[in-house]
């Protein structure tokens, strides 16, 4: 079975389903390949749908395609013809630390600067708006720009649209090879045969790395594993269905500092992240930990996460827990930074991988970026923070 | 055709047979992930096998073709607040 494609994508979820879609859209013949036998079955479809846009730091370069990529999210369902269930539900960042005061008021007054709606709400103000939020919140930030996808939606929506301006996919599929020619890529073997191609996209998350091997590039990704648990379906909360916790302005994305916390839920990454689905339920994440390959869920993360849940939503500890999952993010150890990119040196081959927990945030603007990349060879906004050439001379590094 | 298949999140035999066709879906667990059934209190527990064999209707396959959905604990519901005193210290 042999074939030819203008780009061959590899990886069905949110972020190769979304590189697929904006390629089809220009018009581009697409194969996308999957090796398990469906989509979103990986990091696409284990977590929370947030797009959360007061989380970024407000001096990251990611924050400007943050915004955008949740401006993108307005128009998504639209755009390709399938409710991805996109609400604005803003967020709402508490506090249950009031040392943590002085920063996350620094952090709001940078984010008004760069012109994020967000203010600051006290305790009580909170918990009139919100009765179930604990006495133990001391602050929060309210911004409104933040808000909630299905990510099953996003990924399959995706996947719809660009099936029906002719892309193929290929589930199940595994890959042997990549061929090379004079420095460019020619052709993808796999089980099902082989596909001549120009380009490839290596959208394969946690196990990108593998398909960076099969060319000689090390790509500086690693499993980081997240552990989420589902409550049984809730009343509708009056104003915020998207709520977090502020260590995430502090240590809970500092993968470093974490890891030297004497604190034990801060070693596992434990920091709350919840959503209320539009079927009712909760998702309580999450933890963030190194376990390789492993995505069974451990007690420990599960009952940090659930004590954690206790301190914010007090009202909320006689709900019943009806599942847990976990995923891995496909995390950049060397910068925490997505990686979208062509690479020096072996045309044809791009990278689109390494969001870490951005992946359903970022998978818009990452589909187009791509997509602008290959036929354009320029993107709409720069990029150069997430360019694989940053990695130069450290090729022997790993996590 | 208005069968429900999944009793918890009232999933019709129709929309999931929708769902398959529209999205070319080929496991228990995007059909799961995509309409909600086997999503609710009981975990598919009744419903698991109907929707298999949906599968197995719709892309011609045997039912052994199908894989099972993969599980997610915990087996039966749990309170919020036994799963916060299982392990670890305050924080």
């Amino acid at each position: 079975m042999n074939k030819a494609a203008d780009v061959v994508v590899i990886g069905g979820g949110v972020i190769g389903c979304s590189v697929a879609y904006h390629l089809a859209k220009r018009g581009a013949k697409v194969t996308l390949i999957e090796k398990r036998e469906g989509l979103c079955l990986g990091a696409s479809g284990s977590n929370q749908g947030g797009v959360p846009v007061a989380l970024s730091l407000p001096e990251s370069p990611l924050l400007g395609l943050i915004r955008e990529s949740a401006r993108l999210y307005k128009s998504l369902s639209q755009e390709i013809g399938y409710d991805v269930d996109y609400e604005q539900t803003g967020l709402l960042i508490c506090s249950v630390d009031e040392k943590q005061r002085p920063h996350f008021e620094k952090h709001a007054q940078k984010m008004q600067e760069k012109g994020v709606n967000i203010r600051i709400l006290e305790g009580d103000e909170i918990r009139k708006l919100e009765p179930v939020i604990g006495d133990d919140v001391v602050a929060g930030i309210e911004e409104w720009e933040s808000g909630t996808v299905n990510p099953f939606k996003v990924t399959h929506g995706f996947a719809y649209a660009a099936r029906k301006m002719g892309a193929e996919f290929l589930l199940a599929t595994n890959i042997y090879k990549i061929e090379i020619k004079e420095n460019r890529i020619t052709a993808v073997v796999t089980d099902k045969g082989r596909i001549t191609t120009d380009y490839i996209v290596t959208a394969a998350g946690a196990w990108s790395p593998e398909i960076g091997q099969m060319v000689g590039l090390t790509i500086p990704v690693k499993p980081q594993r997240g552990q989420i648990i589902v409550t049984e379906p809730l009343p509708f909360n009056e104003r915020w269905k998207y709520i977090c916790d502020a260590d995430y302005l502090s240590i809970a994305f500092n993968a470093e500092a974490a890891a030297k916390s004497t604190d034990l839920r801060t070693r596992l990454g434990v920091a709350g992240n919840y959503v209320q689905k539009n079927t009712g339920t909760w998702t309580i994440g999450s933890s963030r930990d190194f376990a390789g390959y492993n995505n069974q869920g451990t007690m420990e993360a599960t009952s940090y996460l659930a004590k954690r849940m206790i301190k914010f939503l007090h009202k909320y500890k006689e709900v019943n827990c009806i599942r847990t999952y976990a995923g891995f993010r496909p995390f950049c150890y060397a910068d925490d930074h997505p990686i979208i990119s062509k690479v020096d040196n072996l045309s044809g081959f791009l990278i689109a991988t390494g969001h870490a927990g951005k992946g359903v945030t970022l998978a818009p603007l990452t589909g187009k970026f791509i997509s602008e990349l290959i036929t354009e060879n320029k993107t709409s906004m720069p990029i150069d923070a997430l360019c694989f050439s940053r990695f130069k001379g450290m090729e022997n590094e790993s996590g | 055709m208005d069968n429900i298949i999944c009793r918890c999140e009232e999933v019709t035999e129709q929309e999931i047979r929708d769902a398959i066709r529209q999205f070319d879906l080929r496991s228990v667990d995007e059909v799961k992930r995509l309409t909600g059934a086997g999503m609710g209190l009981c975990q598919g527990r009744s419903c698991e096998p109907l929707i298999r064999r949906i599968m197995a209707q719709e892309t011609n396959r045997g039912m052994n073709h199908v894989q099972p959905l993969s599980s997610r604990p915990p087996t039966k519901p749990i309170k919020l607040e036994a799963l916060a005193q299982e392990k670890g210290n305050e924080s």
